[in-house]
């Protein structure tokens, strides 16, 4: 019943750690002791909370253990139950961080050639952060409108408690269906960002099976977490700007094609245009030639027809010339006109010789023959 | 066709013989009356033909001509 009182009985204790050892079943006994008075109190932390945190405890070191009193009930002997152990003080953490670091880096785990690219057009987001705050704000206001699928796990970011937060959303993570996983947060002291150096959580990270992406703040000394990520950013906003990069470069490049395309397309239809063009211009040709044709056979026809007429008319002058010619030396017409064909002895009769006095004489007239005697014969 | 170069020869012919007949006026100095005669007559049966063959080719003329004209713009 006690006990149950003194659960609730919270407290942070910051002091020197005196004898530290490990009991048989891994729980580490320790003693922590108070700089001005040098008063002790016996502290417990449990196996499985000890491994947690990565705090070597030795004696001297200088630690901050938050939790909880409890009495033994055996012995009835009081001891600090430390839920939490992190190392306080300035230098004590850069040291743990500077050795932790070296030891990671001498594994690899910080290595450029183990990283993995972030895949191009990620759409399924694991995101661990804390609801609270401005970060997850600013994540989700700079994230573009590509069709992201975002799974947020809240967790604390802050304090050595955050380190379970964190390891337990990693393993949910394990599980989800996801394509990149994100850990944002925002910027802080090495102090404030110790979960963020915790070995286990770092090596979660680095074993991770798709990439991580870290958008953890600092001001000096990078988190190691941020070190093991695939890729890291400062803020949160640089995180959703890489998520956004390969949409936005197809989103480039769907322009440029479509501009490519349409380019295309209008030399295709410039082309087309001079053909067209072109093609009027031969058909404009072949009209003129079609009516250069056509004039040249109307003026052939022309001329042969007036030819023709030509041609017509002079036989028909020459006739006429005949007819003249043939009706002027009609012997019938000068009979008409009053002369008289002489015959004697059936030849005509020229010269006074042709005929002899007493000779019969045979005169053609228009309508018929007079016979008369030669009686007498001048000569001129 | 055949008909046509017949007529065609014919008013040729015709029209050689006409001159022919002319020319033989013209150069008798002494006109046989008998002989001048027959040559009136040939003469003028001649004319008749020709004149009569002249009309026809010229009707098939303007027929043909009517043929084309309407092609014509």
């Amino acid at each position: 019943m006690l006990n149950i009182g003194l659960k609730s009985s919270k407290a942070k204790i910051v002091g020197e750690v005196g004898e530290a050892k490990a009991g048989p079943t891994g729980h580490v006994y320790f003693t922590l002791k108070d700089e001005k008075d040098q008063s002790m109190m016996n502290c417990i932390i449990w196996k499985s909370r000890y491994q947690l945190y990565g705090v070597k405890l030795q004696e001297g070191m200088k630690i901050m253990a938050s939790g909880y009193p409890e009495i033994y009930p055996p012995s009835g002997r009081l001891s600090f139950i430390a839920e939490t152990i992190e190392l306080a003080g300035e230098g004590e953490l850069k040291k743990q961080y500077d050795e932790l670091k070296k030891k990671l880096e001498k594994e690899g785990v910080f290595a450029e050639e183990r990283k993995r690219p972030i895949p191009r057009y990620p759409q399924k987001i694991g995101v661990i952060t804390s609801k609270q705050g401005a970060v997850i704000a600013d994540f989700l206001n700079n994230i573009g409108k590509f069709g992201f699928k975002i799974k947020m796990i809240d967790s604390r970011v802050e304090g050595q408690e955050a380190v379970r937060d964190l390891l337990a959303s990693i393993k949910t993570f394990r599980k989800r269906d996801i394509d990149v996983l994100v850990i944002i947060r925002g910027g802080g002291s090495l102090e404030s960002l110790m979960p963020f150096n915790n070995e286990l959580l770092v090596r979660e990270v680095s074993g991770f099976p798709v990439p991580v992406i870290a958008g953890i703040g600092h001001d000096k000394d990078e988190p190691l977490v941020a070190l093991a990520a695939d890729a890291s950013e400062s803020t949160p906003t640089a995180v959703a700007n890489l998520l956004n990069e390969s949409w936005e470069q197809a989103l480039l490049l769907l322009e440029r094609y479509e501009r490519d395309i349409i380019g295309r397309y209008e030399t295709i239809f410039d082309n087309y245009k001079e053909i067209e063009n072109e093609l009027r211009i031969s058909l404009g040709n072949f009209k003129n030639a079609l009516l250069n044709a056509k004039i040249r056979i109307r003026d052939s026809l022309d001329e042969s027809l007036s030819g023709f007429r030509t041609l017509l008319s002079k036989v028909n002058q020459k006739v006429i010339q005949a007819e003249k010619s043939i009706f002027l030396n009609n012997p019938d017409r000068q009979l008409r006109l009053g002369y008289s064909i002489a015959r004697c002895n059936g030849k005509i009769v020229r010269r006074t010789g042709d005929t002899k006095i007493g000779e019969d004489i045979d005169v053609s007239v228009l309508d018929g023959v007079i016979t008369s005697e030669v009686k007498n014969i001048k000569k001129q | 066709m055949a008909k046509d170069k017949q007529d065609s020869k014919n008013l040729n012919s015709n029209l050689k013989k006409l001159s022919e007949i002319t020319e033989w006026f013209d150069n008798q100095e002494e006109i046989d009356v008998e002989e001048g005669l027959k040559k009136v007559k040939e003469a003028v049966s001649l004319i008749k033909e020709s004149k009569g063959r002249l009309k026809e080719i010229e009707n098939e003329f303007e027929e043909i001509k009517k043929e084309i004209e309407p092609e014509e713009e």
